[in-house]
């Protein structure tokens, strides 16, 4: 499986790699966030504050995404990215996967 | 999965798993990575590394018990730092804030204008603040507050905006703009049902008051806020702060972002104690007028009759025009 960064301009790939990577970690970001609120030990202020900082971001993601015409890009490589993982995990969780593995290499 | 015997209970998992999804469960389990290892060339050990690694979601972090202590130390950290810039009183915290700000009638000429800050609702008071230059533009205790309502009208702009009006026990009402007035209505509200002690319009007088946390001395026979009307070089301001009559200091006025009283007077220094109307930043207002001999202070509040009572009860000025004094019967109603 090969990660296919838009070659037409390599300023557009590093960028949309870069911002892929971020949205991970803000997605990361925004589901610690809910449990921590789930979790109950936050004032109100706190609250507040979390959800105003965790909002600005995703507009910022946006706006950039936008400004640069890469929303599709970030959207491909999202998806490349999560066929990587698709496959690794189903290696190591599926059975069925384990032996034709080793068929292979016996092979 | 054809195997025959087993067919009915497969194990399945989503046809497709996403990094987020891999990532999200990583942090929800946390992963702890303890590692030694040693770098040998020919048999010889030459680096050693010893890795202890644990990486999880704060929450679940907490859940093991680690981490507790940064975890309150941050938080903390930034409540002291929110608490710093506004002038805060002894035991009061910070509930809410957000942007707002109030509308201003200024006393010396016709036009209101809207001062822009943060709207802060602590403990104890509502307070509008500017931080730059550091300034608090309006404030009010809780228990001074006896109504709210919202009001929408039209902006400058045309657009039709949601205002909070606040109704004051003494009847003056303010105006004031938030980012949300639906919320901090009813953060207020939720506030004004939670305070204790302080019935609206009661004087807070006594060193028995809850908040102050027992640092008052037992000589303070009379505590409340003030306006100061300051006279400086560019004319009359009013500043808000606290008065104190005291057994021992006397009458003194200070501001709480002060070190200490910009007023300080002994009641035989008190010649005239009368009471007068004026245009204040929170509205129409009585006015107290001390006269002394270096000059005349000029303080606003809405218990000004019951502070000229106390002080014409003190001073010289008062037993000249009253005859008794007749402190004790007003500072307790």
């Amino acid at each position: 499986m090969t990660l296919r960064v838009d070659e037409d301009s390599l300023k557009n790939g590093v960028l949309t790699l870069v911002v892929t990577l971020v949205e991970v970690i803000q997605e990361a970001l925004e589901s610690q966030a809910v449990r921590r609120l789930e979790g109950g030990d936050l004032t109100e202020e706190e609250q507040d504050r979390l959800g105003n900082a965790l909002l600005e971001l995703d507009e910022a993601m946006e706006q950039i995404k936008k400004d640069h015409g890469i929303t599709g890009s970030v959207a491909d490589l999202r998806h490349g990215l999560d066929e990587v993982v698709d496959d690794v995990v189903d290696k190591l969780i599926n059975p069925q996967r384990w032996a034709q593995e080793r068929g292979k290499t016996i092979r | 999965m054809g195997t025959g015997h087993d067919e009915a209970m497969q194990p399945t998992r989503d046809p497709q798993a996403t990094l987020s999804e891999l990532v999200d469960a990583l942090l929800n389990k946390g992963v702890y990575l303890d590692l030694d290892l040693i770098i040998t060339v020919a048999d010889i050990p030459l680096i050693g590394i010893s890795l202890r690694a644990a990486i999880a979601g704060m929450e679940t972090m907490l859940e093991y018990g680690m981490m507790n202590g940064w975890d309150e130390r941050t938080r903390a950290w930034v409540r002291d730092s929110v608490s710093r810039q506004v002038p805060l009183q002894q035991g009061e915290d910070v509930v809410a804030k957000m942007a707002g700000g109030y509308y201003w009638q200024d006393p010396y000429s016709p036009a209101a204008t809207w001062r822009q800050g943060s709207i802060y609702l602590t403990t104890e008071r509502l307070i509008v603040y500017r931080r730059e230059p550091q300034e608090v533009l309006w404030q009010a205790a809780l228990g001074e507050i006896a109504g709210m309502e919202l009001r929408t009208e039209p902006s400058v702009g045309g657009e039709a905006r949601t205002r909070l009006l606040v109704r004051m026990d003494d009847g003056a009402t303010v105006l004031l703009s938030a980012a949300e007035p639906g919320r901090l209505k009813d953060l207020v509200g939720n506030s004004l049902e939670g305070t204790v002690g302080i019935a609206p319009g009661a004087p807070v007088s006594g060193s028995s008051q809850a908040g102050d946390g027992g640092e008052e001395p037992d000589t303070l026979l009379f505590k409340g806020d003030l306006w100061y009307q300051e006279v400086r070089a560019a004319g009359p301001a009013w500043r808000s702060g606290t008065g104190r009559y005291d057994s021992q200091e006397g009458f003194t006025w200070q501001d709480p972002r002060d070190r200490r009283p910009a007023i300080r007077l002994q009641p035989e220094e008190i010649t005239a104690v009368d009471i007068g109307q004026g245009q204040m930043p929170t509205g129409n207002s009585s006015i107290l007028i001390l006269g002394t001999a270096e000059g005349t202070f000029r303080l606003a509040s809405a218990r000004a009759e019951q502070w000229a009572m106390l002080l014409r009860g003190v001073s010289k000025a008062g037993r000249r025009d009253t005859g008794t004094p007749e402190v004790d019967d007003d500072a307790e109603s």
